[in-house]
């Protein structure tokens, strides 16, 4: 139990360090994936509603803390992605891959649509920035992350199977 | 009271979702100074640690951005060092030359050797000065150090210098202290000498300077000094090996003395006798 806590506190520190250092520099035309979300994701399917929820209020807090926007509104969006995406526990279905690229699909739209409804409502901004945002800004993260969650698929579809042979 | 804690205890997912969405909108609703002090509260407690993580990962973002720029920093002034060193230094060898031009009688015409052959077998140089300069052949050049050679070939812009190293260049000398008169010369272009009556007075130390006989030189330019002397060997000569004041591998301005051959008249003797012919 204490070596996936360790095992998956080491993923989020990760993923957050590769976010903020390397991510930066694949991105393409501005556009980033969004690792802290991919990282939520595997977390969410294979925990669960409850981990999920504090996982992704804690890790949008840490965010929060980190950028510089409003205070609670990562915690909230994080929080309620990680709370949808816990629905989908592993343990009571088991999905295939393309499932699961769909699921995250909908998880990015999700998050992205949280986000910039707290954004309209809070700061004012005129509610179509919500459809430009999610289709200029959203859709291409959506792919590109799921690109690189795709390398995850494969550690899982195709090196753990060969490890445990 | 009870039915509150069985209702958290069997809707644990709700509450918790609600409990830390009544704490997100409190902290989005909250004043930005009490947003800050939250913020401030939560970075020194729960978030410590990534928040050291997060500092450490942009230290060192910061330190490789830092060190990279410090690297072209580096690259471009190195540049700028060796320019201005080179600088430096042709300013000395100038300042050296106009000091020689001042004190010397002859008109000087300054020039910069153009065309240099590095290898050993390199006897001639090309400087950037000719007939148009007013240079003809046989004028002597020499450098802030003493006597290099002459002029050999004069094109419009430019001449070829036939340096001492040239074992065909040989130069009328005497040792300065005594006045004892030999001819300098070399047979491989590296060593030099000169052959004296076996009773001359020379000795190691002596500085060799152009007698002015050859009728090309003007009497008295620096030519070098006696390293070696090679005595017994012969009843009649001795032998004085002689370094000369030039250095020829690092040779860059030169002068070019405007002075016409004292021996115009007699110009072809004096050429197949110094050509050793």
């Amino acid at each position: 139990m204490m070596a996936q806590i360790t095992q998956w506190i080491l993923v989020f520190a990760a993923s957050l360090i590769l976010q903020t250092s390397f991510v930066p520099v694949i991105a393409i035309a501005g556009i980033k994936p969004d690792l802290l979300l991919v990282v939520l994701f595997f977390f969410c399917i294979r925990y669960g509603v409850m981990p999920g929820i504090f996982v992704g209020f804690f890790m949008g807090l840490g965010v929060d803390l980190y950028s510089p926007s409003l205070l609670g509104q990562n915690a909230l969006v994080a929080m309620a992605t990680g709370a949808f995406l816990g629905l989908f526990n592993e343990r009571m279905m088991r999905t295939d891959p393309l499932i699961k690229m769909a699921l995250m699909f909908v998880a990015f739209i999700l998050h992205d649509s949280l986000f910039l409804i707290v954004q309209v409502a809070k700061l004012g901004d005129p509610v179509s920035t919500i459809f430009g945002g999610l289709l200029l800004h959203t859709l291409p993260r959506a792919i590109y992350s799921i690109a690189v969650a795709a390398l995850w698929f494969a550690w899982d579809m195709l090196v753990k199977p060969l490890a445990r042979k | 009271m009870q039915w509150i804690i069985r209702f958290f205890a069997s809707h644990r997912n709700i509450t918790s979702l609600l409990i830390l969405s009544i704490v997100s909108i409190w902290m989005l609703n909250s004043p930005q100074m009490q947003q800050q002090r939250i913020a401030r509260f939560l970075t020194v407690s729960v978030f410590y640690p990534f928040q050291f993580y997060f500092n450490q990962t942009t230290r060192i973002k910061n330190i490789f951005a830092e060190n990279r720029k410090l690297k072209e920093q580096i690259a471009s002034l190195s540049v700028k060092v060796a320019l201005l060193t080179e600088n430096t230094r042709e300013n000395e060898r100038l300042t050296d030359l106009l000091g020689i031009s001042r004190q010397f009688s002859f008109t000087l015409a300054p020039a910069r050797v153009v065309v240099r052959d590095p290898s050993y077998l390199s006897r001639s140089a090309i400087v950037n000065v000719g007939r148009d300069d007013g240079i003809v052949p046989y004028m002597p050049v020499m450098t802030s150090r003493g006597v290099a050679g002459k002029v050999a070939q004069v094109m419009g812009r430019m001449s070829l210098v036939q340096l001492l190293i040239d074992p065909a260049n040989r130069t009328s000398v005497m040792i300065d202290r005594t006045r004892e008169i030999g001819i300098l010369e070399t047979t491989n272009g590296s060593d030099f000498f000169i052959m004296f009556r076996a009773h001359a007075d020379v000795a190691v130390g002596d500085t060799i300077v152009t007698s002015g006989l050859g009728g090309i030189y003007p009497k008295g330019l620096l030519a070098g000094t006696v390293v070696k002397l090679e005595e017994n060997r012969d009843p009649i000569f001795k032998k004085a090996f002689v370094k000369p004041e030039v250095d020829f591998d690092r040779m860059e301005e030169v002068f070019v003395i405007k002075m016409s051959p004292q021996w115009a008249s007699f110009k072809s003797e004096l050429d197949s006798l110094e050509n050793g012919k």
